[in-house]
Parts: C-alpha cells; structure tokens; sequence
C-alpha cells in the first residue's frame, strides 16, 4: 500500500462517521478529533435519514467522503427488540444497505461496519470467536437485529470479494461509557446500576434490590477504547473476517454492582432478589484476533466507572 | 375471517406479482389467469426497478395492490454467487426490504415471500424440516444469496409480529419446468441435462458424458405444481413460520438423467464420468408441514420433464 493510502497518514481526509450521536458514534468523534482529525463529516438524523436511499445516495455523490465509519443502527434492549422487531430488523437492512452500497459506488477508500456481540449463537462457545458466526441458532430475543447485522458483515464481505472494496467489520462487547442510555426501564445493566445507585443515593434510601444471585459472569469495555480500536483497524487491517473487539476481562454481575455502588458512592445495603431470573451464565468474546495484530484496551473497569459517572452527573436532567 | 377476506373470494383483486418473467413468476401468473384472477400488476425490470426504494414505493402508493407475490430476486449457480456474491446479497435484500416495507405501508392484505431450499445449513438434517433454519453453518457457495433470503422470511416474521400484517413465506425445492433458464454454463441440472440430451440428438452423438456417480438423491418439483402451492398458501396459510414446498419424491442424479434421455428420445449412450464429483449425497425438503395443511402435488416427473422439453422445442433458441 502506498504511503498516503493509510487512515492515518492523512488528517484533513473526509470521514463520514454515521450515527455520530450515539454511544458509539460520539466516541469515534472524540477519538478522531483527538488524533487530529479535521474534515468530519457529520449529519444528524434530521439532516440525514439513512433509511432513504436516494437521499444516502446524494450526500455521497456530494460529499464524496474518503472514509467510512458506520455507527448508526437502531438498538435497544430485549423489550424493545421484542416489541419493535419490524424497526430492528428493516432499518438497520436499510441502513446498512444504502450506505455500504454508496460508499463503494462513490470511492470511499475503507468504511468498517460495527455491530455487537449479539450476531453470535445463543450457545456459542465461551470464549466466542469469530468462526462462532452462523454455527447455531440466535438468541430468539434480538434475532431481528442479530439478522440484519449479519447481513451487514456478509454485504461487506461480497463487495470486497466481488469489487476489491476495502470493507471491514468490527463487533464489540457490551459497551460502556458517556452518552449511553440511562433509561430505568430500557437500559443495559451497567448504566442501569449507575442510575439506579444514584438515584438511591440522592433519596437517601436504605438499600439497592438487584435481580438474580450476581453469579453470571459479563464481558465490558469502555467506549473510548472501542473508538481506539476502531481507529487501529482503519490503520491496520482489511481482512476478510469480522473482528471481535472485547477488554477480554470477565466480572461476576455481584462484582460490577459492588463496583458501581463503590464508584457512586452508595451507603445503604446491596441486596439480591435470587427467585428473579439470572440471565446467561456467561458471555465472553474471544479477542485474541485484534490482541494477535497488535490492540488492546487501556481503561480499566473501575476508571472507566469512575469516568462514567462524573459524565453522567454532568449530563442527566433530573 | 369475512368471507370478502380470503383469496379466492374476490378474483378481481390486483394482485400484484413481482419477477413475473422469471421461472416462478411467470407460472404464478398462468395459475392466476387460469384461476380467473383479471387484475394482475405486472412490471418488467425496465418499467419498475425494485432495487429503488422511492420507485416501488411511489408505485404502491399509486397502484395500492390487495396482494403481492413476491417472486422476483437475483438468482444463479454456483459460479455466478462465487463472482458476483455483492449483486446476490445486495440486489436481494433490496427487493425484499423496499417491497415488503411498501407492502405494509400501503394497505396490502397479504404478501408471500418466496425463497429456495438454499436457505437451509449445509449439514442440515435429511429431509430437511422448517426449523433447521439457522441452527448450523450455511453452504458457502451460496451463503450472499441465502443471508439475504434468511432476511426477507425474517422481516416478514417481525412485519407480522409488530404490525399484524399477513407475510408469509414459502420455500421451494429444486424447481424446474417452462421458463427456465436452460444456459449450456450456469443452468442447474436438470435443464442441464435435457438441452445437452436434446443436442446430442439434434447432432447424432453417439453418447452423453455426465459427471459423477449417477446416485445423488434429488428433489425436483415442476414449477406449475410450486404456483399451484403459492395459490393454496394465499388462500389458507397466515403462520408465523415459513413453509416448505418439496414434492418430497427422491429420485437419484442416474434415474433423472435416463428419465431425460427417455423423454428426449436420445438413442446413443448415456455415460458416467464417475472421476467427477458427485456433490452433495442427497437433499430433501420436508415438506410434511404443507402436506398437513392439504396440498399435495399433481405433477410426476416425468409429466412435466414431457412438459418442459415440449416448452424447450417450442421456445429455444437454436
């Protein structure tokens, strides 16, 4: 590859970073500004509905970005998948349709497509590597997005065997950090126990009921280390195969919550409601891939939490 | 149910049928006239492609269909999924996302998907039930094609799950009979098969050499007999799960190709190039579901391969 044909060689590169506003998204700005990043190109929702084909088609035919980094999606949790699986499963085909095909039909050099560790079987093995793709059936909770990321990695693969596009994909743990959803009824876990400690904490109550024993055993990394490894693959890599981006780390539910109302600063009981349900033993990503080409993650849990809560009290409307 | 809901009860509904030139399309077409449906919406590729999302929506929105058989779709062989894997998956998941979201959004009564018997993991059980769906790795020479048709039975699952509207899915065998595509390089085998015992006639060879064994056990249905089982499934079929449609008559490679050299007339040998690869040992479809509901069949093998080689002489081009 020529000098000026790598990610970093060139700052002033259009990159178009989709879903700049999300959890993701918003991190792979930071990231990018950080390095010195200053041709970003970005569109919220109501500039820009990515579902609209012509509409993706124009801003690239106008905008010719040099990069690619796709963030957006439709995402939620297991009620929301449940309820909405229609939305999970057609705008996420839609978007990743529109703007992986007008990326290749308007030059862009390289785009990578995040999904989540939820494209893998309900009984991967643990550690899940990569070849656990499509080797038994999904997790029926989030197969309408697990479907429709699949069908992102697959679209990426064909067009890099069918054009030569530089088209990678990269599938994160769960994920972490500022400007996650801290919704109390629709939450991931973590920021569930921030907000539910909080808000504990601030009404002075005695104690924090968590469901289940706290035996299950769950995989998280910070999003400021996700976006660093989204930048290294952009760098480094255009392999065929998706790549499992995890901190490789396993904490118990227990030693998360006992965390979490540490870092917050929680006084009252931790108590458990075993006769609630626990969820999966255990969900762990094989990373050794990305730690084999060189990347590996820098924020511990603790700091991570630590830097996730002081965003989280400088940002929530009470 | 109204009486004015199923069907058969309103023959002057506009049904619209997409791909009505392919092999399936275009028997749907002559089961419906010959049924007595006088409203059909047909569109060739050049008056409405379905790839654009603001062109089929505009002709729904136009047109307003009660029904839609959706038959269209990019398909091929082996070498064409292996060369053009980005056209497969992108050109599918497409047609099915722009018309099944259309269809929805535009008042439809009922759609039917159709996709094949490609669908279903490489090592799946012999005869292949529904739920084999997803539950092992796909066939690899397919898997852009088969990724995008999972997508499209999925999204009609979700369309149904969170709007209550009526997509079902079907899922054919090995099909064959008029229209089909008899190329001498990327035909299946059993058109294959009849154009190469028809030149050797035509020629005066003394033989014909066909590759492998001879005792691979095939499911071949003639494609009248495929719209017959479309028509039954509009009619009586509002599930959740997509269904197969097989013959469920095995024949091997050896008793199909002594069939077409009966059917054909071809005097000289039929030969075994047993150096060659057989391919897979057998493939069935299970089709015991549909066979529950009450269809069966009405055309044997040798009825439409008479059929199909009296289409063959009449149509080709020499």
């Amino acid at each position: 590859m020529a000098e000026n044909d790598s990610f970093f060689s060139n700052q002033a590169a259009k990159v178009f970073v989709a879903g700049h506003r999300g959890l993701v998204g918003s991190a792979i700005v930071r990231k990018l500004q950080s390095l010195g990043f200053t041709n970003l190109l970005l569109r919220t929702h109501a500039e820009l509905d990515l579902t609209l084909q012509s509409d993706v088609e124009s801003l690239f035919a106008a905008e010719k970005p040099l990069y690619v980094i796709l963030a957006a999606a439709k995402v939620g949790g297991i009620h929301a998948n449940n309820t909405y699986p229609a939305d999970f499963i057609a705008v996420n085909l839609q978007i990743q349709t529109n703007v992986i095909d007008s990326s290749y039909r308007h030059g862009v050099k390289k785009i990578l497509f995040l999904g989540s560790s939820c494209i893998y079987p309900k009984f991967a093995p643990q550690p899940i590597p990569e070849n656990a793709l499509l080797s038994s059936p999904l997790e029926p909770t989030n197969e309408w997005y697990a479907v429709a990321k699949i069908a992102g990695i697959k679209m990426c693969q064909a067009y890099r065997i069918q054009y030569k596009f530089d088209a990678i994909s990269a599938m994160p743990t769960n994920l972490y950090g500022p400007n996650d959803n801290f919704h109390p009824e629709n939450s991931h876990v973590l920021p569930a126990l921030i907000r539910r400690f909080h808000e504990a904490k601030v009404e002075g109550a005695k104690q924090v009921v968590v469901w289940g024993t706290g035996s299950p055993l769950r995989e998280f990394l910070h999003v400021d280390d996700l976006a660093d490894a989204v930048v290294f693959l952009m760098e480094e890599y255009s392999g065929f195969e998706h790549v499992n981006v995890g901190s490789g780390k396993e904490v118990s539910i227990k030693e998360l919550a006992e965390l979490v109302k540490e870092v917050v600063g929680f006084e009252g009981e931790l108590v458990w409601d075993t006769s609630k349900p626990d969820g999966t033993p255990r969900k762990l990503m094989d990373s050794s891939k990305l730690a084999n080409l060189g990347w590996s993650p820098k924020i511990s849990l603790k700091d991570g939490l630590v830097d996730t809560y002081k965003w989280y009290l400088k940002n929530i409307k009470q």
